[in-house]
């Protein structure tokens, strides 16, 4: 009888997607090196304080463990903040500009149902050290070339910044229950619930309530929500944001990155310790974004490193998916070479496999203990002999028996 | 730009069968959207315009923003009570002023809600109820019932129930009163966070026709 001895929210993967798996992240790795990222390993776990304290992410959704002497430990929800910390503890001057790049498990929405995926694969890099808008820039262009690198075409990256709305907040009076409020209601673009909420706040001068309404319809091409923003940008810091934005633009105008660049101010990331420019890639046919990152220039500082950083990370998973739907793998594995050999000759089989494999193919033998049609048959119900050369062992010569 | 965006434009939206579904083709109709083999008794669920453009599916309508969530769907109209429920990372566009009501808690008569007394709570709508009560430190029990839930106080389930009121006569034959409103459900038009990036051009006409009819039915 089978029992179902799956465990929800978690993956296997094996046969081609193993090998597709590690074919994304040797090329991502090779890249990121190229650009000078160094890679690093990060530990499973977390202190669980570091995610709590600020609110950095909801803490229903972390896995949470208590060591041995008490410390409350989390499967990390995500790379940055350990690499961060990774970052403080060995390179203590803050001047020091600090690449690295990372591929590891990441754990989230515990509280969600089983079947809501718990464990995913992340690869990106993280850059301290660096606060000018090229730095940004050079980020947002990696993130980009990290994508087309598998011969994706349609690619759409949101990019915003967490200071414009967030400036126009700070002027408003608002306790934090409602800023909070109505920040999610400008993120969810709910124009009518920002009506109603802005409709009982009295002290919110009729200027602030326009300029909020048009907040959620800040999106769209470049150049035309540059201009609205011109409009908008009523304090200094909001003008600040804006001529950052514009420069991180100009970069990637100057690279070429230019089409594939959409603004939108209203929106934020998962995790709440960004600072400065946030951005998110969406594919085609997708319905969640493949890849985010962004400006976290006070998160280092909790480590006792006052070190400005910029970084992204890309999904993995979600990355296999999307190239397996589009047929974006190289089909180039050779046939797999199987030896099917009566048992006096497995000096000769043995001997023979071991040149194969020694030729870089992969080579396997059985003996014959019932006729080559029952023994190839029974390996035939695994997918993984499904691209494979059948070989005949018999007075030491070998003839193609089968092919699939 | 163009070769940017996904070659494969055509619009989905997600749509609760009856009166919402109704009113939705009649805006999409103003657009130049027509759709020769709707009609309100047929029993297909899939209908695309005479441009094929624009694609509507008829769903149940606690599935609208599982379809707008997942992609499935670009645009979805649904209630905000089914929203509130079951919370979905969708864009809450706009409010749409069909299909108004009120979520109420309602009871017999002579319920008193006490504040030192646990309240037992019946409803369709339990994180909705449990929201409201949480709210003014009022200690509750709640039982989720599918359908039919003004039978809980008659047979002692429990004390009140909150749910949907739009005439309250059905409230009325059972001996029951609204005892306090507590929100104002209207319908809601979502959107997919990618789509709304990635088919702005074909979506953003059809928002801005919703907004005027909402508005010029306001006026």
């Amino acid at each position: 009888m089978l029992a179902n001895y799956t465990i929800d929210g978690f993956e296997n993967i094996k046969y081609q997607g193993f090998g597709q798996l590690k074919y994304i992240e040797e090329r991502l790795a090779n890249l990121f090196e190229k650009y000078g990222y160094c890679q690093v390993e990060i530990p499973t776990f977390e202190n669980y304080e570091f995610y709590s304290s600020d609110e950095a992410i909801n803490r229903n959704d972390l896995f949470k463990f208590i060591s041995n002497s008490g410390k409350v430990l989390a499967l990390k929800p995500d790379a940055t903040l350990p690499i961060t910390r990774i970052a403080a503890i060995n390179h203590h001057d803050p001047e020091e500009v600090v690449k690295f790049s990372y591929q590891t498990n990441i754990y989230k929405d515990f509280s969600s149902p089983d079947s809501s995926k718990k464990e995913t694969t992340q690869s990106g890099i993280e850059y301290f050290g660096n606060s000018d808008p090229s730095c940004d820039g050079e980020i947002i262009t990696l993130a980009l070339a990290s994508l087309e690198l598998f011969g994706i075409k349609n690619i759409h990256i949101d990019l915003g910044h967490v200071g414009f709305i967030n400036a126009l907040l700070d002027e408003l009076y608002l306790n934090k229950n409602e800023r909070d409020h109505l920040f999610n209601l400008i993120e969810n673009k709910n124009i009518g619930d920002i009506k109603e909420f802005l409709e009982t706040k009295e002290n919110i001068s009729e200027e602030y309530k326009k300029i909020i309404l048009k907040l959620p319809r800040l999106y769209g091409k470049p150049e035309d929500v540059f201009k609205e923003m011109e409009t908008l940008a009523v304090t200094p810091k909001m003008r600040t944001v804006l001529e950052r934005l514009q420069s991180v633009y100009n970069y990637l105008c100057s690279v070429g990155a230019k089409d594939y660049i959409h603004l939108d101010i209203g929106f934020t990331n998962r995790m709440s310790y960004y600072t400065g420019i946030i951005f998110k890639a969406y594919l085609d046919g997708v319905g969640e974004s493949i890849l985010s990152g962004g400006r976290y220039d006070s998160l280092s500082a909790k480590f006792g490193i006052d070190r400005p950083a910029c970084g992204f990370s890309l999904d993995l998973l979600l990355l296999l998916e999307y190239l397996n739907n589009h047929n974006l793998f190289p089909d180039n594995s050779d046939p797999k070479i199987i030896i099917l050999y009566p048992e006096e000759e497995r000096e000769k089989a043995f001997s023979l496999c071991s040149d194969y494999r020694n030729n870089g193919r992969s080579a396997e033998m059985f003996v014959l203990n019932h006729s080559p049609e029952i023994v190839t048959n029974r390996l035939l119900k695994n997918p993984h002999y499904k691209n494979s050369e059948f070989y005949l062992l018999k007075d030491n010569n070998l003839t193609l028996w089968q092919k699939t | 730009m163009a070769e940017n965006i996904n070659s494969n434009q055509t619009l989905y939206i997600a749509l609760a069968k009856g009166r919402v579904a109704q009113k939705a083709l009649e805006v999409l109709e103003q657009l130049g959207f027509e759709f020769p083999d709707y009609s309100k008794d047929s029993r297909k669920l899939v209908f695309t315009d005479k441009s094929n453009r624009v694609s509507i599916f008829l769903v149940k309508s606690p599935d609208v923003p599982v379809y707008v969530e997942k992609g499935t769907a670009d645009l979805g109209i649904v209630g905000r009570d089914i929203l509130l429920e079951h919370p979905a990372d969708v864009y809450e566009l706009l409010n749409l002023d069909f299909g108004q009501c009120q979520m109420c808690i309602a009871g017999y008569p002579d319920l008193e809600i006490k504040f030192n007394k646990k309240l037992t709570v019946a409803s369709k709508y339990v994180n909705i109820a449990k929201n409201y009560f949480d709210s003014i430190d009022q200690p509750a029990e709640y039982i989720y019932l599918g359908g039919s839930v003004e039978l809980a106080p008659v047979l002692g389930l429990s004390d009140c129930i909150v749910d949907i009121v739009e005439t309250g006569s059905t409230l009325k034959e059972n001996g029951l009163i609204v005892k306090k409103p507590i929100l104002d459900i209207s319908s809601r038009l979502i959107a997919n966070k990618v789509s709304l990036k990635t088919k702005n051009e074909v979506i953003l006409p059809i928002i801005n026709r919703f907004e005027e009819v909402t508005k010029d039915e306001n006026n």
